[in-house]
C-alpha cells in the first residue's frame, strides 16, 4: 500500500494491488489518522471497495457514490476519471458505492463525493476529486512502466489505455502493469491537466454508461430486485396525510390465496437510531404515515387482499381543508394583509408615488412527481441486521432513515443502490425507505418487497409546494417600475428560490423593492420537486413582469432588456437570441401569439452564476379555448458544458417537464385528501403533444463554470406560454395548470 | 389455481397460477422477467408493453388466462444480444434518461416499424402513446426515424 496526501483537500489517495490489478482509494485524512491511532470506530480502508480499479484485462471500474436518476451523473464522474487516467473510454465500467462506507470511514462523502442526487450536488464539487484519482492512477501506471523498462518516467506517455516509451516506441497496456502500479510510491501527486488539454471533457459526448442494459431489459431498478424466498407487500396509508388507521379486519383476508400476514404501520412505533444519526436533510418529512400492508407470496395476491381488506381511517385535522377554494381563500386572506416577513429589501417602497400601479396575484398548485417507477423498496430484517435494496436519490438519507426505523446498529445496516426510475426530488427524503423498513421489520428473516401502486404513489406524494404570490409595482411616466412589492404565501417547503432572489430585485433597475414570505401551514406532505419553488416563481415573477410591460406600453422583450441592462449580459444575450430565432415581432394572425420568459436556477440574484434560461413560446388558441403550443425557442447560459449531449438531454427533458407542469398538472384537494390517483386524471404529455423544440447554443457565454442544468429549464416554459396566450387572445392567465383555465374568446 | 401454457420469447412456459393474475405480474413475479415494467396498472402509460402474438399489447390489463396458448415476446427477447436496430440506436442517440419506460417504448416502436416500415410523424404520434416522464419524446422520434431510414436504405 502506498499513500499520498492530496494538498488542500484533506484526502489521502492510497493504492494497493488487488487481484492482479491496481486499486485506488480516497481516504479522508481524519479517518486515516483515527484509524491508525486505533481510537476510532472508522475501519481500515482496505476493508472497503476501492473507488477505482484497473484490472489486468484493462477494464477500469469506477465506483460512484451518485445515484443514477437518468441525468448521467454517474457517467459524468467516470468521464472525469477517464480524462486524467488517459484510458480508453470503452473499458470504463461504473459500479455504485455502498453508503456503509461513510459510516465505516467517516468523512468519505463529506466534501465533494456527496452520495446523493439532489440539492446542488452534481458535478462541480466532485470534479477535482475524481480527476485527481484518475491522474494518480495514470502516474502510478507510468512509474511502473518506467521501472520495468528502466527509463525516466518523463519519457512515457499514457494514452487510450496504452503506455508508450516515446524514444523507443515500446508499448505496454495499462493492464499489463496494473499489478506493479499498486505498489509503486509517487513522490508527489500529479497536478491536473490544464483544461486546454482535455480530450474527453467538453470534446466528446458519450452516452450514459448504463444504456446497453436499459435497452435489453436487464438494468435493475428498485422494483426489479429479486431475492431468494422474497415475499411481496401491498401498502395503503391514510388518504388524508396525518390521519390514522382507525380499524381494519385482517381476518377478512388472511385466508385468501398466498396471503401471509397483515401488518400495521404505526408512526409512533419507530425504534429510533441507536447512535447519533446524520441524514442529509434530517428526519422531518420521512416519518411513517399511518397505514396497513398485506404480505403475500406474489404482488397480485397482496394487492387483491389489500383491496378486499376492510379499513377505516380517522382523517384528523387535515379534513379541515374541504376544497381548493378554501385553501385559496385562506391564502388570499394572508396576502391581503401584506404582513409577511420581508426577506429582500432595498429603498423604501412606501415612499414612492408613481403614475400607475400594477397589482396581481398568481397561484400554482400541489403537483405530483409521477416518477415512472412507482415507490417501492426491498428489505431483509433480522433481529441484528438490515439489508435494503432501494432506488433512492440519496443514499446518506436512506441509510440513516433505515437505521432509525429498524433500530439496528449502523455497523449491521447495508444499502444496495439500484438504478432509479425517475427521481425529480421524490426519492430524497426517505419516507419510502421508512415505510419499507417498517413493514419488513414486522416480517423478519424473509426479504420483503414493498410496493406502492400507482394510486398509492400518487396520493402519498411529497408534493411540489402549493403557493400564491401577490405583486404590486409602481410605474413611472416612462412605464418602468420605481417600486416592486411581492409576497408569497406557501404551503410546504419554505425555499422561496426564484422569488426572494429574483434578478429584477438585484439588477439595480428598480430602486425600491420589498419581497416577503408568509406560510399557510397545511397537513399535506411536500418536498423537493424539480427546482423547488423556483418552478412556481418563474411563473409568478415572469407573468407579473409581462403585465408591467403591457401596463407600461412597452414590448415585453424590450422591457426585460431595460430591466436587465446593467445585469450579467448573458441574460440579455439569451433574451435577444431566443426572440430573434422565434421571429419575435413578426405579425401573427388573431388567436396566435408569442410570449417570452427568463429565469435562473439556482442563483437568480447573482451575476455569472447558475444556469440562465430563456424561452419564447408560439401558441395558438382556438375560439373554443383549445390551446396548442406550436414551438418553444430556448436559449441558455450555464457557462460551459463538459458533455454537450447530456446537457441537451436535460434541457429537452426539463422543457417537457415544464410544459407538463404548466399545461396539465395540479392536484385537487377534497376533504383533506388528494383526488387524483392515476394518469387518467393526472395526465401526462405524450408524443403527439410535444411542440417543436429549438434549443439554441449561441448564448452560452463560455464563462468558467459548469453550472447544473437539470432544473433550470423547467422554469420559463409556463410563463412564456402564458404570456403568449395573452398576446394571442388578450386573456391573462394567472394560475396553472392552463388546461383548467377558460381560454375561449370571440 | 389453473395451469396456463404459453411461450415467452420462444420458450414454452407452464404455470399453476391464479388465472386473473395480469400478464405483467406473471412475467415479473412468476417468471422473474423484470424487463417489462409496472407503471400505472390501468393501461395508460405503456411501460408494460409486450408483443402478444406479434402485436404490441399492454400486459398490465391482460389476465394470464387470456394468453393461454399464445406467443409472448418481451424486451428480453427483442433481439438475441441487444442489437435490434432500435436498441442500437437508443444507445447511440442517448435516448433513455432514467430508462424505466423505455422497454415499453422499444416494444411499441418495434411493432410500429414492423407494420409501417417508414412511418410519418402522425403515424409515430398515433402509435407511440407511451408516457415518458423524463421527456425523451424528441429522441424517441429521432430513433424511429433513423431506424426507418436505415432499414429502408
Amino acid at each position: 500500500m502506498s499513500q499520498m496526501k492530496m494538498s488542500r483537500r484533506k484526502f489521502l489517495i492510497t493504492s494497493a494491488t488487488v487481484a492482479g490489478g491496481l486499486s485506488l482509494q480516497l481516504v479522508p485524512i481524519d479517518s486515516m489518522a483515527a484509524s491508525e491511532s486505533g481510537k476510532a470506530s472508522g475501519k481500515s480502508g482496505s476493508e472497503l471497495s476501492p473507488w477505482l480499479t484497473i484490472h489486468a484485462d484493462d477494464t477500469v471500474i469506477v465506483t460512484v457514490p451518485t445515484p443514477e436518476i437518468g441525468n448521467g451523473a454517474s457517467t459524468q464522474q467516470a468521464m472525469n476519471i477517464a480524462e486524467e487516467l488517459e484510458c480508453d473510454w470503452q473499458y470504463v465500467k461504473v459500479e455504485f458505492a455502498s453508503f456503509s462506507r461513510e459510516y465505516k470511514q467517516p468523512g468519505s462523502y463529506a466534501v465533494g463525493l456527496q452520495p446523493f442526487f439532489g440539492g446542488h450536488s452534481t458535478d462541480h464539487d466532485r470534479m477535482p476529486y475524481t480527476m485527481q484519482l484518475g491522474a494518480s492512477a495514470r502516474e502510478r501506471l507510468k512509474l511502473a512502466a518506467a521501472k520495468r523498462w528502466d527509463v525516466p518516467i518523463a519519457e512515457i506517455e499514457a494514452r487510450n489505455s496504452v503506455l508508450t516509451h516515446l524514444p523507443s516506441g515500446r508499448k505496454l497496456r495499462f493492464g499489463e502493469v496494473a499489478a506493479e502500479a499498486g505498489s509503486v510510491e509517487l513522490e508527489a501527486e500529479p497536478s491536473l491537466k490544464p483544461q486546454s488539454e482535455w480530450r474527453l471533457l467538453g470534446k466528446t459526448k458519450p452516452h450514459k454508461v448504463q444504456l446497453p442494459k436499459v435497452v435489453n431489459g436487464s438494468a435493475e431498478y428498485g422494483v426489479d430486485v429479486t431475492r431468494p424466498g422474497m415475499v411481496y407487500a401491498a401498502l395503503r396509508q391514510s388518504p388524508v396525510h396525518g390521519g390514522l388507521l382507525k380499524s381494519h379486519d385482517p381476518e377478512a383476508v388472511l385466508s385468501m390465496p398466498g396471503v401471509r400476514a397483515v401488518v400495521v404501520i404505526d408512526p409512533s412505533a419507530t425504534p429510533g437510531s441507536p447512535v447519533d444519526a446524520s441524514p442529509t436533510f434530517g428526519f422531518e418529512g420521512s416519518e411513517c404515515r399511518s397505514g396497513v400492508a398485506v404480505i403475500a407470496d406474489h404482488y397480485w395476491q397482496a394487492k387483491k387482499a389489500l383491496d378486499a381488506l376492510p379499513m377505516e381511517w380517522d382523517d384528523g385535522l387535515g379534513a379541515f381543508w374541504s376544497s381548493d377554494e378554501k385553501i385559496h381563500e385562506r391564502q388570499d386572506r394572508v396576502l391581503e394583509r401584506w404582513a409577511g416577513v420581508p426577506l429582500t429589501k432595498s429603498g423604501n417602497v412606501d415612499a414612492v408615488k408613481t403614475a400607475k400601479t400594477v397589482e396581481a396575484t398568481y397561484r400554482t398548485p400541489f403537483c405530483e412527481h409521477a416518477t415512472m417507477e412507482p415507490l417501492n423498496g426491498t428489505a431483509l430484517y433480522t433481529k441484528d441486521s438490515l439489508e435494503l435494496w432501494h432506488s433512492t436519490q440519496d443514499m446518506q438519507q436512506a441509510f440513516w432513515v433505515a437505521v432509525d426505523e429498524s433500530g439496528i446498529h449502523p455497523d449491521h445496516v447495508t444499502i444496495h443502490q439500484t438504478l432509479v426510475g425517475g427521481g425529480f426530488g421524490r426519492r430524497v427524503i426517505g419516507d419510502d425507505v421508512r415505510a419499507v423498513v417498517a413493514v419488513a421489520r414486522q416480517y423478519p428473516d424473509v426479504p420483503v418487497k414493498v410496493m406502492w401502486s400507482r394510486e398509492e404513489t400518487t396520493q402519498q406524494g411529497a408534493y411540489r409546494t402549493q403557493l400564491a404570490a401577490r405583486f404590486r409595482a409602481g410605474l413611472n411616466e416612462q412605464g418602468m417600475p420605481e417600486s416592486l412589492e411581492g409576497e408569497t404565501c406557501f404551503s410546504g417547503m419554505a425555499l422561496n428560490l426564484g422569488f426572494t432572489d429574483m434578478a429584477y430585485a438585484f439588477s439595480g433597475a428598480i430602486p425600491n423593492v420589498r419581497l416577503a414570505a408568509s406560510n399557510l401551514p397545511m397537513h399535506i406532505a411536500t418536498g423537493a420537486y424539480r427546482a423547488p419553488c423556483y418552478n412556481a416563481h418563474a411563473f409568478t415573477v415572469e407573468t407579473f413582469i409581462d403585465e408591467c410591460a403591457v401596463a407600461g406600453g412597452i414590448d415585453p422583450l424590450e422591457y426585460r432588456l431595460k430591466l436587465l441592462a446593467d445585469w450579467d449580459p448573458a441574460w440579455s444575450h439569451c433574451l435577444k437570441l431566443a426572440a430573434e430565432r422565434a421571429g419575435w415581432g413578426k405579425p401573427l394572425p388573431k388567436g396566435q401569439g408569442r410570449g417570452i420568459a427568463i429565469s435562473n436556477w439556482p442563483h437568480s440574484g447573482e451575476k455569472q452564476a447558475g444556469a440562465t434560461v430563456c424561452a419564447v413560446a408560439h401558441v395558438e388558441v382556438s375560439q373554443e379555448g383549445k390551446l396548442t403550443v406550436h414551438s418553444i425557442d430556448f436559449t441558455f447560459d450555464c457557462g460551459r458544458t463538459v458533455n454537450l449531449d447530456a446537457v441537451l438531454a436535460q434541457l429537452e427533458g426539463g422543457i417537457i417537464f415544464g410544459l407538463n407542469m404548466s399545461l396539465n398538472e395540479g392536484l385537487t384537494i377534497v376533504d383533506g385528501a388528494v383526488v387524483e390517483s392515476n394518469f387518467d386524471r393526472y395526465p401526462m404529455l405524450k408524443m403527439a403533444d410535444i411542440p417543436e423544440i429549438n434549443i439554441h447554443l449561441e448564448a452560452l457565454s463560455g464563462h468558467d463554470r459548469f453550472a447544473i442544468i437539470g432544473e433550470a429549464p423547467v422554469g420559463p416554459i409556463g410563463p412564456a406560454i402564458g404570456n403568449a396566450i395573452y398576446q394571442a387572445i388578450g386573456k391573462r392567465v394567472r394560475s396553472t395548470p392552463f388546461r383548467k383555465q377558460d381560454l375561449s374568446w370571440s | 389455481m389453473t395451469t396456463i401454457k404459453f411461450t415467452v420469447n420462444g420458450q414454452a412456459q407452464s404455470l399453476d397460477i391464479d388465472p386473473t393474475t395480469p400478464l405483467l405480474w406473471t412475467l415479473r413475479d412468476h417468471l422473474q422477467m423484470t424487463g417489462t415494467k409496472f407503471g400505472c396498472g390501468i393501461g395508460m402509460c405503456g411501460a408494460c408493453t409486450v408483443h402478444l402474438n406479434g402485436n404490441a399489447t399492454r400486459s398490465c390489463l391482460i389476465p394470464v388466462q387470456a394468453v393461454d396458448g399464445a406467443d409472448i415476446a418481451t424486451i428480453e427477447g427483442l433481439s438475441e444480444s441487444g442489437d435490434h436496430i432500435l436498441q442500437r440506436l437508443w444507445v447511440e442517440l442517448n435516448v433513455p434518461q432514467c430508462g424505466y419506460c423505455q422497454s415499453g417504448v422499444l416494444m411499441a416502436a418495434a411493432d410500429l416499424l414492423k407494420r409501417i416500415p417508414n412511418p410519418s410523424d402522425e403515424e409515430i404520434d398515433a402509435n407511440i402513446s407511451n408516457i415518458c416522464r423524463c421527456g425523451t419524446y424528441p429522441r424517441i422520434r429521432e430513433g424511429i426515424r433513423r431506424a426507418a431510414q436505415e432499414m429502408g436504405a
